[in-house]
């Protein structure tokens, strides 16, 4: 099998290759020397067993994901379908801050669903056709709690916050815009008032 | 030019004089004396302060005598106005005003945080890292972008610093804490799973510390170990992931538990994964210093006239992320 390595990321190693005669990524968590074995294994097992459970089961409530081709625990990896778009992080600002909206939407259908992604990085959106692909569902949880979910949102706003400082305001309200429409207004003031408590919990976090 | 900086946020109180000719810094004296609170407990920010106030005046003569100048020579004074403990960081505030309306030099407020990356940059080299700072104050990771340093990830509760020092007090060391809980964590390889809490760049250490400290009722190395394990692969997983989103190619770690060396030895092995130059601020310059006041304080000169004396605040909450960096 021809492996071409194309990204080291935080947690693994992503190879294009090929299953059958279509594209695939190969997404490896190799073993970090650094870390203690029996964490390193912990981790690494959990992480590629969720991916590969919640990557599939996002599909049945419309999130477009990649295909799982197949899943090695015992190597740690997945093989799925290539998306051969680019990530949002690459796009150009004018781009970002309207796809912010449609992001906004699929974060919204994933914690209406019991999905926390746990990562919601711009990297971790590819666009593609016009449409977005959600990946990366390594820190992703079955959960409900609202105080979950609005992790999730303190992260992308921490990202766009520092990646995308001079577009943050736009990206933000537009990304807060869709969310709303799909979870409802209720979800939705609810969600932003535990937002800014985790944010006041922070270290000299300006108390207001 | 000659700065004078006066660090005074936390448990340090420290004069030092740097001479800064080009582009170069040279420290002339960096002198300091450590408030110790007796053993399992913590800083008592009003006797923290009281020792700085009874030491401010020696520490002054010394940093003076030992870089062979007088008050006189001084072109600017620059004080830490936080953040930090309210007792202490007054009492910086005062040596440095009186200092400068007295004898008619300018005053600088600088930020603590800027304070330990700026001096990590002139002692390292580091031009355009990511910058990790691991205190009693801080778990941050920073990139430097549209002249301000921007938060990458960080503690969702408390510090790394925190952590170490609530767990070693636990146990009745006294703060810090670091230093005695590696010495005892390199006795024991037996890892006892502990929460690992990592949310996308951000780390969360409140129910390790917890957890920690039940373990510990057991075995205090094995506790400590499995501490020292846990905690720092969450900061290493965080780096990993703030490395391959930003791209950057440098990592500069500051901070006092950037003295630990199994952190130390666990960030090396992520930039050789990553092709990335690691920088660590040297040991003697890791926790709080006037150098790192002094030396930020002079950068800030370059583009700004002192403030005026009505307006030498000092402010316990100012998170780096609010400074604009115009140098």
């Amino acid at each position: 099998m021809v492996m071409k390595l194309i990204k080291k990321g935080a947690e693994a190693d992503i190879y294009q290759t090929k299953w059958q005669n279509s594209n695939a990524i190969l997404k490896i968590r190799k073993v970090k020397n650094y870390r203690n074995p029996i964490l390193d294994l912990k981790i690494r097992k959990q992480r590629t067993l969720k991916e590969a459970q919640i990557i599939s089961q996002v599909k049945s409530f419309g999130i477009p994901t990649p295909l799982v081709y197949f899943v090695d625990l015992e190597k740690s990896s997945i093989l799925m379908q290539e998306i051969p778009g680019k990530t949002v992080h690459d796009l150009s600002e004018s781009k970002i801050i309207l796809l912010c909206k449609k992001i906004g939407k699929l974060v919204g259908m994933l914690h209406k669903n019991g999905i926390m992604h746990g990562d919601l990085t711009t990297s971790n959106f590819i666009y593609f056709k016009n449409n977005i692909f959600v990946i990366d569902f390594g820190l992703s949880q079955n959960t409900m709690k609202s105080e979950d979910h609005a992790v999730d949102l303190r992260l992308i706003k921490e990202i766009l916050n520092s990646a995308h400082a001079k577009i943050m305001l736009p990206s933000w309200k537009n990304f807060l815009s869709g969310y709303k429409s799909v979870v409802g207004s209720e979800k939705y003031v609810k969600i932003i008032k535990i937002v800014s408590e985790i944010e006041s919990r922070g270290r000299y976090a300006q108390v207001s | 030019m000659l700065g004078l900086g006066i660090e005074s946020t936390a448990h340090t109180f420290s004069c030092a004089v740097i001479e800064k000719k080009g582009k170069k810094g040279k420290i002339l004296s960096d002198v300091r004396k450590i408030y110790r609170p007796d053993d399992g407990e913590g800083i008592h920010p009003r006797e923290a302060s009281r020792h700085h106030i009874e030491h401010s005046s020696s520490v002054l003569s010394d940093c003076l005598r030992d870089a062979k100048i007088s008050i006189k020579d001084l072109d600017i004074i620059s004080y830490a106005a936080g953040p930090g403990l309210g007792p202490c960081l007054r009492v910086g505030a005062v040596v440095a005003r009186s200092l400068a309306s007295f004898y008619k030099i300018p005053i600088f407020p600088v930020n603590h945080a800027i304070g330990h990356i700026e001096l990590g940059k002139l002692l390292t080299g580091a031009s355009n890292p990511l910058v990790l700072l691991v205190s009693g104050g801080h778990t941050m990771l920073l990139a430097f972008l549209n002249k301000q340093w921007r938060v990458f990830g960080e503690t969702l509760d408390i510090t790394l610093g925190q952590l170490l020092d609530q767990f070693g007090r636990s146990i009745g060391f006294a703060s810090p804490c670091g230093k005695n809980i590696e010495e005892l964590a390199s006795k024991s390889s037996n890892y006892v799973t502990l929460p690992y809490s990592v949310k996308g760049n951000d780390v969360s250490f409140s129910g390790l510390l917890s957890a920690t400290k039940s373990v510990a009722k057991k075995s205090k190395i094995d506790a400590c170990y499995s501490l020292q394990e846990t905690a720092f692969a969450m900061i290493a997983e965080s780096v990993e992931r703030a490395l391959s989103f930003t791209n950057k190619k440098e990592l500069m770690i500051v901070g006092g538990v950037a003295a630990n060396k199994r952190l130390s030895e666990m960030l090396k092995d992520v930039c050789k994964r990553h092709g990335c130059k690691f920088f660590v601020v040297p040991l003697q310059y890791a926790g709080d210093c006037g150098s790192q006041i002094c030396w930020t304080g002079i950068l800030e000169s370059k583009v700004k006239e002192g403030v005026l004396l009505k307006n030498t605040f000092v402010t316990q909450s100012w998170r780096l992320d609010s400074v604009k960096i115009d140098y």
